[in-house]
């Protein structure tokens, strides 16, 4: 596939919020004004793209069938290899933010060790070996594709629930509910790009 | 106890590790027979759905064991062939190809680097005279694969199903659960001579009054699931493009011959001139 | 059963329901509404899961270093979502659901219910409780699922499990329904309507 075509449907079609629903927790919870949520998106992208290639190495050498031993099959063990990938990185993330960045440190909270439960993380690597892409590259623009996709969604929200903080919305309906209708609206609006041949 | 000295936080993980590796690892391979036995009685169950013994439930619904007694009954022969359409070896003892080992020959026929050898393709003969042919291909989310039966004449389609791993459910999935998206295909021909060997056209294929299409070789894409469908279209081409020097060889010779003539494989083609006689 | 006990088991499901008040483990879970018999496999997969996994990391709760105490979690929460996983696939019946839900199961994972309750509950409390602790939270994690599955599959394909109920009486299913932004849209709906009945939920 080329790699631009592949970047792109990774970031509109295949967006890891609104066709997959991954990363809901974090999305609606951090996604209360642009600044955090931008913070917590780029920390998104940089896990994405740390260990969706190295689960793609251990998914081709090690994992898959034949691939380590002929004959045996590991897959049964990616999701814990995955997810094992996963915590090991974020909590280096974790150790360098706090070295370098203290006040996002502290604005990110508790979503930082959370990223390792992030389902957009894991999901970005279940998807990786579903899709089996042909080379490394793919693998690595993927990651970077989707993100992209989650960072432009959690900005977004974040955007229009500022805005929001100005309108009379039902009582009842106040905060988590209209956030669950926003975003189903902004799904709906990113289905269009689905019918685009790339 | 104190839970915070290295050596204790190292050995501690590497017994948890060690121990839940060697749970996994036993049930895996405790369990690997049954889900082989499931994997195969699904794919089984969708050629014999294409083959048109039934619908996919129908015969899902059957049971394991009872899906693999009827497939051995009314299995002609199978066989795998390459791309000049010569017979490579014979699939021996319900030995079928799963949607894993489509992928493998998928690569196979399209070249690149995951080329893992000449690409084998497998052929089943069943008894009610219908050939079936796997095809495998792309979708929007992953991939799309299915089966598709060839009457004797080995150009008029006669059933096909299809599977998916992830397609949008309502649009793109409307090429495994409806069954009118299927039932298009049947009675279609193909066309093996040009490298468009079926079509499934956006904005529909021409049709006559009835609703039915009237080019041999088209059928109209889902609406709402661009994507899907030229995915299936991809994969219809590639593959049967693959099949098409067993197809153009192994078809019985031409109808003008036929007609007139009672032999069995010219039935199908003539019944048609024979109803206008009647008339 | 003491009172403590039956708060432990109530509270998830009604009052602090994990989905509409405590806005966990949203994550896989409305993907697999668009059938009913998915949703219920789904949320039996997510009670097996958090609670078998309360249990277990409860009895370990005073052995677990502080440091890796994440990764064991992760590691035992894995391991059950494989068992699960390779169970499902292992029967003739749920075999076709274990392929509808495709990498769904192996997103429980990272359902911030297990982890959140291991966390909140499991890790200081004794396993007994723990484990009814991740029972319920599952419960009221699935009935959400059922809920939204019950109105997608009626509205969506006109059947319930399967089952015609609506497609006799010619109704059209809407496939707006069926696409995903609109199980957001019915959660956000049944927030709506919860909020509406207990007051105090409301956010200012």
């Amino acid at each position: 596939m080329e790699y631009l075509s592949l970047f792109t449907k990774s970031i509109f079609v295949d967006n890891m919020i609104f066709a997959y629903f991954l990363g809901m927790c974090s999305f609606l919870a951090v996604s209360k004004n642009v600044k955090t949520a931008a913070g917590l998106g780029l920390a998104v992208i940089f896990v994405l793209l740390v260990t969706l290639p190295i689960n793609y190495l251990l998914n081709t050498y090690v994992l898959a069938p034949d691939a380590l031993i002929k004959g045996v099959d590991l897959s049964f063990l990616s999701f814990i290899v995955f997810i094992a990938v996963i915590a090991a990185i974020v909590q280096v993330v974790e150790m360098v933010v706090e070295k370098f960045s203290p006040e996002l440190y502290s604005s990110l909270g508790i979503f930082l060790p959370l990223i390792a439960v992030n389902c957009a993380i894991l999901g970005g690597s279940l998807f990786m070996q579903q899709k089996d892409f042909l080379n490394i590259g793919e693998a690595t623009v993927y990651s970077l594709g989707s993100g992209l996709g989650w960072f432009l969604a959690i900005v977004s929200l974040a955007a229009i629930r500022e805005k929001m903080a100005y309108s009379n919305v039902p009582a009842a309906l106040k905060g988590l509910g209209i956030t669950f209708i926003t975003v189903g609206l902004m799904g709906i609006a990113f289905m269009t790009f689905m019918g685009i041949s790339l | 106890m104190n839970t915070n000295n290295n050596v204790y936080t190292v050995i501690y993980t590497t017994v948890i590790v060690v121990i839940v590796a060697a749970l996994l690892a036993f049930v895996s391979q405790s369990l690997k027979g049954k889900q082989d036995a499931n994997e195969k009685a699904d794919t089984i169950s969708q050629m014999l759905t294409s083959a048109q013994y039934g619908t996919k439930e129908e015969i899902s619904g059957l049971g394991n064991a009872a899906v693999l007694e009827k497939y051995s009954q009314e299995i002609e022969k199978a066989f795998v062939i390459d791309l000049e359409g010569n017979v490579v070896r014979e699939l021996e003892g319900n030995e079928v190809y799963s949607a894993k080992q489509l992928k493998r020959q998928n690569y196979n026929i399209k070249g690149g680097p995951n080329k893992t050898g000449e690409p084998e393709l497998p052929v089943f003969v069943f008894k009610n005279g219908r050939t079936v042919v796997p095809i495998y291909g792309a979708g929007l989310w992953g991939p799309i694969w299915g089966y598709m039966s060839f009457e004797t004449d080995l150009k008029t389609i006669g059933g096909a199903y299809f599977d998916h791993e992830s397609e949008t459910a309502g649009l793109g999935a409307r090429i495994k659960d409806d069954p009118s998206f299927q039932a298009e295909f049947v009675g279609e021909v193909a066309d093996f001579s040009s490298e468009n060997v079926f079509d499934i056209v956006k904005g529909g294929a021409p049709k006559d009054a009835e609703g039915k299409s009237v080019v041999d070789n088209k059928i109209d894409a889902i609406s709402g699931a661009t994507m899907t469908s030229q995915g299936l279209d991809a994969a219809i081409d590639t593959w049967l493009a693959a099949y098409a020097k067993y197809f153009v060889n192994n078809a019985p010779k031409q109808e003008e011959s036929c007609c007139g003539e009672e032999t069995e494989t010219c039935e199908g083609a003539c019944e048609e001139s024979n109803q206008e006689v009647e008339e | 059963m003491d009172a403590k006990l039956k708060e432990t088991i109530l509270n998830p499901i009604f009052k602090g329901n994990p989905i509409t008040v405590l806005v966990l483990g949203i994550c896989s879970s409305l993907a697999v509404t668009v059938t009913l018999k998915g949703a219920l496999v789904m949320a039996l997969s997510v009670i097996v899961v958090t609670g078998i996994s309360s249990l277990i990391l409860s009895l370990l709760r005073k052995t677990i270093p502080g440091r890796v105490r994440i990764i064991v979690q992760l590691v035992v929460v894995a391991m059950m979502v494989i068992l699960v996983d390779q169970i499902l696939k292992s029967f003739e019946a749920t075999y076709a659901i274990d392929k509808q839900l495709s990498v769904y199961i192996g997103l429980i994972i990272t359902n911030c219910i297990v982890m959140g309750r291991i966390e909140a509950f499991a890790l200081g409390n004794k396993p007994w409780p723990s484990f009814l602790d991740g029972v319920a939270n599952g419960a009221g994690y699935g009935l959400i699922l059922l809920v939204v599955a019950f109105f997608r599959e009626l509205l969506g394909s006109g059947t319930l499990f399967g089952i015609d109920i609506l497609n006799r009486f010619g109704y059209v299913p809407n496939n707006l329904v069926i696409l995903p932004p609109f199980a957001l849209i019915l959660l956000g709906c049944i927030v709506w309507v919860q909020r509406s009945i207990q007051k105090d939920l409301q956010e200012k």
